[in-house]
């Protein structure tokens, strides 16, 4: 069946295209962000800067007992990838835990198994009741919960898993008193400056309240089991650190495959190639791209054009997958959606 | 060196408004409307910020630093900015 598409005006460096909130060009159809992107070798040196830091805290936390690290691993490539990093590059001891939202493919899955056991790290699976999440996925795509801002990277729906998984990831570390808890975020997912860092109990209660505020709407104020608690805070001898190595570390998608496939991890076939791991998140996009106008992985894909990971015409090809009709409908049946929700011709997706 | 609290203020609201808000219409932005409260900036965006001002003004933010009195405005910013001038001058 011919689509009739209709062109978008895109920037002519990155990919964002007219649709993406406040954007403007200038006369040569560059965008601001383009724009305002440092030169290379301001961002070779803020990525040396952050590896030395890294490092540094590596030797300090290595020679301690217990676990050093605690890996948010969500069993797809760049998590997995950097599970091995932590391992083997920097040789500390990570417990890695899985949070599974209940849309986790069942070769995501065994991947975790596999993997876990050929590097020899201990795992935990964290699988909250489904009728919760089932609430909380409905109420992120029904309802304007997140502040348009935090739908510029992601979904609403990616939003609600990431607000668990942080959550959860931050109560194990605290009752757990690991020192470090590491993301497998890709360059193009988190800025620079969030790469690592050391939060604090004063500036965690805020963001605690504004990332629970929505979650606990939308269930009767059931979330509390997956946020840590005022007694967290108040006894933690230290906060850990927050760490997203592939932000700063040479990253290659390629050798990174290589390697993680050495480690018997197989490309889940049934997600869209945007995740490894996830068969919500193509619904995900799907609702995104219709409520928002332009694909929540836009400002990714486009962070990867920019710096030169991706080309642009792969960011292109990318965002033009269109979600598999049978996946979708097992999602959408699943939640019990009540209502279709509109296709969106492939040929518009921005 | 002083530094002058005025100018200091005027690029803090600068890049909040362009980089946050994605505007340059002033009356979007009063002197202590709450970045945390208001949702204008997340967790993501305050350590946008750190880099930001570390790298604009030359000082060192540390860990402990980063707390809702220091970052939460316009005017908390600017003020904590003239304090670290003050205490570090270079
Ligand atoms: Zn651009």
């Amino acid at each position: 069946m011919e689509q009739q598409t209709k062109p978008v005006k895109r920037c002519t460096r990155c990919i964002l295209p007219e649709t993406f909130p406040g954007i403007h060009f200038d006369e040569a159809g560059t965008c601001q962000f383009c724009r305002r992107q440092p030169g290379p070798e301001k961002r070779t040196e803020r990525k040396a800067r952050l590896r030395a830091r890294f490092e540094e805290l590596v030797e300090q936390i290595r020679p301690r007992p217990g676990y050093h690290c605690l890996m948010a691993w969500s069993g797809g490539k760049d998590s997995t990838y950097t599970l091995w990093l932590l391992k083997k590059q920097f040789g500390l001891h990570v417990l890695a835990f899985t949070f599974d939202n209940g849309f986790i493919s069942p070769t995501a899955l065994k991947n975790i198994r596999v993997v876990a056991e050929n590097l020899g790290v201990d795992y935990i699976l964290t699988k909250p009741r489904f009728d919760l999440l089932r609430q909380l996925f409905v109420a992120s795509i029904q309802s304007d919960i997140y502040p348009p801002r935090a739908l510029e990277r992601a979904s609403g729906i990616c939003n609600t898993c990431m607000a668990l998984a942080k959550g959860i990831g931050l109560r194990l570390a605290l009752e757990r008193e690991i020192p470090l808890l590491a993301y497998g975020w890709s360059p193009g997912q988190a800025p620079l400056s969030s790469a690592l860092f050391r939060t604090n109990p004063s500036m965690l209660r805020t963001f605690l309240r504004a990332a629970m505020a929505p979650l606990q709407k939308a269930t009767d104020g059931k979330v509390q089991p997956y946020f840590p608690q005022e007694r967290h805070l108040e006894t933690a001898q230290e906060m850990p650190y927050n760490v997203s190595p592939l932000g700063f570390l040479e990253y290659d998608e390629a050798s990174a495959l290589r390697r993680i496939e050495g480690l018997g991890w197989q490309r889940p076939q049934d997600t869209d190639p945007n995740s490894t791991n996830c068969l919500l998140n193509s619904f995900a996009n799907q609702v995104h791209l219709e409520q928002m106008g332009y694909h929540p992985y836009v400002m990714e894909l486009a962070s990867l054009v920019r710096e030169g990971y991706m080309s642009r015409e792969e960011a292109l090809s990318r965002l033009k997958v269109a979600a598999s009709p049978e996946v979708v409908a097992a999602v959408r049946a699943k939640l019990r959606i009540p209502h279709r929700w509109r296709q969106q011709p492939p040929g518009d997706r921005q | 060196m002083s530094v002058q609290t005025t100018s200091v203020e005027a690029t803090i609201r600068r890049y909040i408004l362009e980089s946050f808000l994605f505007t340059d219409d002033e009356s979007q932005l009063p002197d202590d409307a709450s970045f945390l409260e208001e949702g204008i900036v997340d967790s993501t965006g305050v350590l946008e910020l750190v880099m930001f001002i570390e790298e604009t003004f030359d000082i060192s933010v540390e860990d402990e630093e980063i707390l809702p009195e220091n970052f939460d405005s316009v005017t908390q910013l600017a003020r904590y900015v003239h304090r670290k001038k003050e205490s570090d001058p270079t």
